[in-house]
C-alpha cells in the first residue's frame, strides 16, 4: 500500500508530534540524570552546571510536552481525521466547547494532561526548590520518564507479538487498522470522526478531569520531597517544604473527587453523589493517607515524632495514585466499575511504572531506616502529637480496608493465576459494605478532630492545661448532644450507629467552633485546620441528612396496599408512571407531566411540581425539566439528564427512568406501526359513522367491545400538523373530524394528513391516546382533490373584462384582472410577470364562488397555473393574454364532481404512549455536604497559605 | 510496650476481624443451581435471551421489568427485576444480577448490564452510510 498517494492528508503536525514526544522522552530522561548529578555532588564546584543542564532538560522536556498537546488540539480543532486519536475522539458535530473534552476522553490524551501538570508544578519547584531541587526534580523527571514511555509507541523485538511501549497518539487511522478503504487513494473524504461518548458532553468533563489530574500530580511532589529527605538523609529538613504542597494536593484532590461527585449528582441518573465505585474508592484513598501525611507533618515539625510515619504516608500517597491509575487503565475491574477506560494493552508498562516507584523508596527506606530521628521517650497521652498520630493510623486504617476491598479483582487475577477453576469474588452490595466499616471511622475521626484541638503538643504544662481542657470537652459534648438531638428532629438517623455518627460530626463541628473562638480568638488566618474539621463535620450532618433521609417522593401510594402485581412490602416504589397532561399526587406533591419539546436532537419534558396547604392554595410550585438525547438518526437515546430543583435545606431530584418503548426506539416504532390493526371506513361529509370493534385488553387475552362514532366535518387543503414540514408544491389534504368512544363522554377531535409531494405519498396519522386510537386517511382521498387532466375536456374562452359566459347550466363572470395574485401553489419571485383572472361562478342551486387562474411569465417563458374548485367539478386554466384585443383565453373545464365518501383508517389498538416513567427523589439538606466538603478544602488551602506566609517570612 | 504497639495491635486485630466477618460480604458468580442451593442473595452473571419475551408495562408497575438469562451452565430462567427497563437494555452483552430465588423466578434487586462499549469502535465511519 506505500504506493499509494493519499490524497488530503496533513502529514506534518504527527511528524512534529512524535519528535515532540520522543523529544520529551530525551528531555525528562537527561533531566533526571543531570539532576541526580546535581543531587550527588551537591556542594562541590560542579553542583551548579549539573542543576543548569537539569533545568535545561526539564524546560526541553516542558516545551516538548506542551508541543504534543499543542498539536493534538490543533489536529482536533482541523478535524483531521485521519489521525487515529481525532477520528476517535471528535466528529463533525462536536461542538468547539467539548474539545478539550474530547481531548482528554482517551488514554493517551489523559497521560498527556497528568504530565502537562507535572510539567507546571515542576516549573513552580524549579523556582520554589532551593537546596530541594536537585532531588526532587531528579524523580520529578523520572516519573515524567515513565509516563511519557507511554506515549512512545515503539515496537521492540520480532515475530509476531513484539513487545509494544507506549500509544503514540499521532498516529494515523491508516497506520493502526487496516481496512479496505485505505486502498482508496481518497479515503478521507469518505471518513469521519465517531465523535465524543454523548454522556461525556457535558461542562464536567470540561472541568473535572483536569482539577483530578492537578490533585494526582500534586501528590508527586510531596512523594519526590520524602525520596529526597531519604536520598540525602535529612529526615527533618524537608518536613517544611514539603509541607504547602502537601496541603495544596490535598485541596485540589478533594476539590477533584468532590467535583466528580458533583457530576455524579448533578447528570447523570443514578440518584446520589458517592456509590463506592471502585474509582472512586481509589482517588479517595490517597486523598486519605496524603490528609494522614499533613497531620503527621505538622506532628513532625513540631516535635520530632511520627518522621518515619510521615516518609511512609507521603510514598504512600502518590504509590496509590499509581496504583489507581492502573486499576482503572489496566482493564481489570471488568465489569465492576462504570468508570474503567479501555484496555490500551499496556498493562505491563503499568506494572513497571508502579514496581519503579515502590522500589526506590523501598531501598532508599530500608538503607535509611535507622537513621530517621525517633525520640526514645513516647508521646505523652495528653498530647495533641499522641491523638493526631492516632487519628492518622485511623485514615490509614480506613485507606488499607477502602483498598482491600476494591481490590478484589486484582486477588482474583492472581489466585486465577495459580489455580485457574478458583472463580473469584464479588463483594454483593459495596454501599452496604463500605458504609458498614467506614461509619466507625467516621466515628473517630470526628470524636478525635474534635478533641485533640485542646490538647497542647508534647502535653505541655498538662497539669495546669487540665482544667482547662476538661471544661472545653464539657462544654462540645453537650453543645453536640443538645444539637443531635434537635437534628433528629428534622432527619432520622435510623439506627443508633448512624445516631453515634451524627454526635460525633456535630462535636466536632461544636468543639472546633469553641476553639476558634475560645483560643484563636477567631483568628482565621489559623483556623485553617478548624475549618477544615468543621467542614469534615458538617459533611456528616450532610451525608446523613440527605443519604439516610433520602426519600421517594415517586413512590406508588397503591404499591403499599398490595394493589400493584409484583410489589413487595420489603422493596420500596421507587418510579411513577405520569400521562401527558394528567396531574398524580404523590407524597403531598401534586406532579403533572405538563409537555415535552424537541429541539435539535434534545427533548425535554416539563414536570410541574404543586404542593397545597391546608387552606388548598399553593405554597410551592415549580417545574423540572428532564431531558433525553437522541443519536444522530433519532434511532435511540443516547442520554438521560436529570433535572434538580435546589432549596436551601432540600433538594428535589427528577430524572426520567423509562419512556415508551416507541418513542426512543425507531425500529421498534415501525413495527408497532406496521402491526397495527387498521381498518378502513368511508365516511360521508358531516355525517356521523358508528362502527363497534373489539379493543384488546393489554396482555389479559380479554378483549371488551367498543362503540366508535367518526364524524368528518371538513377537508381541508394546505393542512398543517405537527410532524409536517410544508415544501412547495406540496398538495396536502387534511380531513378535520369529531370521535367518541362508548364508555368515555369526551368528543376528541383529530386531523389526519396526507401529502403528495412529486410523486411520493406521506400520511400524518394521528394518535389518540385516551382511547388508544390511531387515524389516517386512505390515499384514495387524493382522488377527492386530483383530477386527471386527460380525463378533462377544456373549453375555451375569449373574454373581455366583464364579459359574462356560460358553461352547461353553470354562469360565470370574468371579473377582471389580479395583478398581484396569490395561489396555493405559486410563491412569488423577483422577475416574475404574473396576472390572475377573477371568475365569479354562480352555480345551479344559486351558490355563488369564485376562482383565480393566473398567468406567468418567468424568465421569458409563459406558464398558467391552474385553479380548482374541485367540490364543484370545475377546472380553470388562463393560457393567453392578448393585450392589443384586451382579452384573455380562458380554458373551462367541468367534470361531475366524485361522489365518493372520505376513506379514513382507524386502529384501535394503538395503546398510548404519551407518558413516561419518572423517578423523583428528596434530598434534605444535601447542602450540608456540599458546604462541609467545601470548607475541609478551604481549610486546606488557607493552612496552605499561612505556611507559605511563615516560611517566607523565616527566611 | 509502648502505648502505640498496644494501638497498633488493637488496630492489627480488629483489621484481621473485618476482614473475617467481610468475607460474608462477598459472593461468586452464582448460577441459578447455587442459587437455589444457597436460598441467600447471591449475584448471576449470564446472557439475554433475546428470543424469550421482555415485559415493562409502567402502567401496571413502574418498578417491575422480566425477561429471560442463561447462566454459565445455560440454565435459562426468568428475571423479576424491580425497578424500570434500563436504557439500551437488549444491546447488553452480558448482564449481572444480585438477587435471589423465589419459586422458580429469580428476584432481583440490582442490575448492571455490560454494554458494548461506547469509547471504542472498532469500525470506522463512512460518511455516506452515517447521513443515509
Amino acid at each position: 500500500m506505500d504506493s499509494i498517494q493519499y490524497i488530503g492528508e496533513h502529514l506534518w503536525p504527527g511528524r512534529i508530534g512524535h519528535a515532540a514526544i520522543m523529544l520529551g522522552f530525551v528531555g525528562a530522561m537527561l533531566a533526571s540524570i543531570a539532576y541526580y548529578f546535581g543531587t550527588q555532588k551537591a556542594d562541590t564546584p560542579d553542583e551548579g552546571s549539573w542543576k543548569r543542564l537539569g533545568r535545561a532538560a526539564f524546560g526541553l522536556h516542558g516545551v516538548s510536552i506542551f508541543t504534543v498537546i499543542g498539536i493534538i488540539f490543533y489536529l482536533m480543532i482541523n478535524k483531521y481525521y485521519e489521525y487515529q486519536y481525532v477520528q476517535g475522539h471528535v466528529s463533525d458535530d462536536l461542538p468547539f466547547r467539548y474539545v478539550f473534552a474530547a481531548f482528554w476522553e482517551g488514554q493517551e490524551g489523559s497521560f498527556l494532561l497528568w504530565m502537562f501538570w507535572h510539567v507546571v508544578l515542576g516549573f513552580v519547584l524549579m523556582r520554589v526548590g532551593k537546596k530541594w531541587e536537585a532531588p526532587t526534580m531528579s524523580v520529578l523527571a523520572l516519573i515524567q520518564v515513565l509516563l511519557n514511555s507511554m506515549l512512545l509507541g515503539i515496537y521492540i523485538g520480532f515475530g509476531d507479538d513484539p513487545l509494544k511501549i507506549g500509544s503514540n497518539p499521532t498516529l494515523l487511522l491508516r497506520e493502526v487498522m487496516d481496512a479496505p478503504i485505505f486502498s482508496n487513494a481518497d479515503y478521507l473524504s469518505l471518513i469521519s470522526g465517531t465523535g465524543l461518548n454523548a454522556s461525556l458532553q457535558n461542562y464536567w468533563m470540561t472541568i473535572h478531569p483536569p482539577t483530578l489530574f492537578l490533585g494526582f500530580a500534586s501528590t508527586a511532589i510531596p512523594f519526590c520531597y520524602a525520596v529526597a529527605g531519604l536520598w540525602k538523609g535529612e529526615h527533618t529538613a524537608w518536613l517544611k517544604p514539603a509541607l504547602p504542597w502537601a496541603l495544596f494536593s490535598g485541596a485540589i484532590l478533594g476539590t477533584g473527587i468532590l467535583m466528580g461527585s458533583a457530576w455524579a449528582y448533578e447528570a447523570l441518573t443514578f440518584g446520589g453523589y458517592w456509590a463506592w465505585d471502585p474509582v472512586e474508592n481509589t482517588s479517595l484513598v490517597p486523598w486519605l493517607i496524603l490528609v494522614a501525611g499533613v497531620h503527621t507533618n505538622l506532628v513532625a515539625k513540631s516535635t520530632n515524632h511520627s518522621i518515619r510515619t510521615t516518609y511512609i504516608f507521603y510514598l504512600l500517597s502518590f504509590l496509590l495514585v499509581l496504583y489507581s491509575t492502573f486499576l482503572t487503565r489496566s482493564g481489570i475491574l471488568g465489569e465492576t466499575s462504570v468508570h474503567a477506560f479501555t484496555e490500551m494493552g499496556l498493562e505491563w508498562q503499568l506494572v513497571v511504572f508502579q514496581a519503579t516507584f515502590i522500589l526506590i523508596p523501598l531501598i532508599l527506606m530500608i538503607r535509611r531506616y535507622k537513621s530517621i530521628p525517633s525520640p526514645e521517650k513516647e508521646e505523652p497521652t495528653p498530647s495533641r502529637e499522641f491523638w493526631m498520630f492516632i487519628g492518622s493510623l485511623v485514615l490509614l486504617f480506613s485507606g488499607l480496608l477502602i483498598t482491600g476491598s476494591t481490590s478484589l479483582p486484582v486477588f482474583n487475577k492472581i489466585v486465577q493465576y495459580f489455580d485457574p477453576i478458583y472463580e473469584g469474588r464479588v463483594i454483593t452490595d459495596p454501599v452496604e459494605h463500605f458504609n458498614k466499616y467506614q461509619l466507625w471511622i467516621a466515628v473517630f475521626i470526628g470524636l478525635l478532630s474534635g478533641a485533640s484541638q485542646f490538647l497542647r503538643y508534647k502535653g505541655v504544662n498538662w497539669a495546669s492545661h487540665k482544667r482547662k481542657f476538661l471544661i472545653h470537652i464539657a462544654i462540645s459534648l453537650v453543645g453536640a448532644a443538645v444539637l443531635t438531638f434537635l437534628t433528629t428532629l428534622w432527619v432520622s438517623t435510623k439506627n443508633i450507629p448512624y445516631l453515634v455518627l451524627l454526635f460525633s460530626g456535630i462535636f466536632t463541628v461544636v468543639a472546633n467552633l469553641d476553639y476558634l473562638v475560645s483560643f484563636l480568638k477567631g483568628n482565621l488566618k489559623l483556623g485553617g485546620s478548624t475549618l477544615s474539621h468543621i467542614g469534615f463535620g458538617l459533611m456528616i450532618v450532610g451525608i446523613i441528612a440527605s443519604g439516610l433521609n433520602k426519600r421517594h417522593i415517586s413512590s406508588n401510594p397503591f404499591a403499599m396496599e398490595g394493589m400493584i402485581e409484583g410489589a413487595e412490602d420489603d422493596i420500596a416504589q421507587k418510579n411513577i408512571m405520569l400521562f401527558k397532561g394528567n396531574t398524580m399526587v404523590m407524597s403531598g406533591y401534586e406532579v403533572t407531566y405538563v409537555k415535552d419539546i424537541v429541539e435539535n436532537r434534545t427533548r425535554t419534558y416539563t414536570v410541574n411540581y404543586k404542593r397545597r396547604g391546608a387552606d388548598g392554595k399553593v405554597k410551592e410550585e415549580f417545574d423540572l425539566t428532564p431531558d433525553i438525547l437522541y443519536d444522530k438518526n433519532f434511532t435511540k437515546v443516547e442520554v438521560y439528564n436529570p433535572s434538580t430543583k435546589h432549596y436551601f435545606g432540600r433538594d428535589i431530584f427528577t430524572s426520567i427512568r423509562a419512556l415508551p418503548q416507541i418513542e426512543i426506539d425507531a425500529e421498534f416504532r415501525k413495527n408497532r406501526e406496521d402491526s397495527l390493526n387498521f381498518k378502513r371506513y368511508a365516511l360521508p361529509l358531516k355525517e356521523t359513522y358508528t362502527f363497534t370493534d373489539t379493543i384488546p385488553i393489554r396482555d389479559r387475552d380479554t378483549f371488551s367491545l367498543r362503540t366508535f362514532t367518526l364524524q368528518v366535518d371538513e377537508l381541508v387543503r394546505s393542512a398543517s400538523h405537527p410532524d409536517y414540514t410544508p415544501e412547495e408544491g406540496d398538495v396536502s389534504l387534511g380531513a378535520r373530524m369529531r370521535i367518541r368512544m362508548s364508555g368515555d363522554d369526551s368528543v376528541y377531535t383529530a386531523m389526519p394528513v396526507m401529502v403528495l409531494r412529486g410523486q411520493l405519498l406521506y400520511t400524518y396519522p394521528v394518535q389518540i391516546h385516551e382511547i388508544s386510537s390511531k387515524v389516517r386517511l386512505h390515499q384514495d382521498v387524493l382522488n377527492l382533490v386530483l383530477t386527471p387532466e386527460e380525463e378533462l375536456e377544456y373549453t375555451e374562452f375569449k373574454l373581455r373584462q366583464g364579459e359574462r359566459f356560460s358553461l352547461g347550466d353553470i354562469n360565470f363572470q370574468f371579473g377582471g384582472f389580479n395583478t398581484k395574485p396569490t395561489h396555493p401553489s405559486y410563491t412569488a419571485e423577483e422577475g416574475d410577470l404574473a396576472v390572475g383572472a377573477m371568475i365569479n361562478i354562480q352555480l345551479p342551486s344559486g351558490e355563488v364562488t369564485q376562482a383565480q387562474p393566473i398567468y406567468l411569465i418567468r424568465e421569458n417563458r409563459p406558464f398558467n397555473i391552474k385553479d380548482e374548485l374541485n367540490v364543484y367539478g370545475l377546472h380553470f386554466r388562463l393560457t393567453n393574454i392578448d393585450p392589443k384585443e384586451e382579452k384573455v383565453s380562458l380554458m373551462v373545464a367541468y367534470k361531475e364532481p366524485p361522489r365518493q365518501n372520505i376513506p379514513i383508517e382507524m386502529a384501535t389498538d394503538s395503546f398510548r404512549y404519551d407518558f413516561l416513567v419518572l423517578e423523583a427523589i428528596e434530598f434534605p439538606g444535601i447542602n450540608f455536604f456540599w458546604l462541609g466538603s467545601l470548607l475541609m478544602m478551604i481549610g486546606l488551602g488557607l493552612s496552605m497559605w499561612y505556611r507559605i506566609k511563615t516560611m517566607k517570612a523565616s527566611a | 510496650m509502648k502505648k502505640i504497639h498496644i494501638v497498633g495491635i488493637v488496630m492489627i486485630a480488629t483489621a484481621i476481624f473485618l476482614l473475617t466477618t467481610a468475607i460474608k460480604d462477598t459472593t461468586t458468580y452464582a448460577t441459578f443451581a447455587d442459587a437455589v442451593e444457597s436460598g441467600s442473595r447471591v449475584k448471576i452473571a449470564g446472557q439475554l435471551s433475546k428470543d424469550k419475551e421482555m415485559v415493562y408495562q409502567p402502567e401496571v408497575n413502574p418498578d417491575l421489568f422480566t425477561f429471560f438469562i442463561k447462566d454459565k451452565d445455560g440454565v435459562e430462567r426468568k428475571v423479576v427485576l424491580q425497578a424500570a427497563r434500563p436504557q439500551d437494555f437488549e444491546m447488553s452483552e452480558q448482564i449481572v444480577v444480585t438477587g435471589e430465588m423465589k419459586g422458580d423466578e429469580f428476584w432481583a434487586s440490582d442490575m448492571l448490564l455490560k454494554c458494548p462499549s461506547k469509547y471504542k469502535d472498532e469500525e470506522i465511519y463512512i460518511r455516506s452510510e452515517k447521513e443515509s
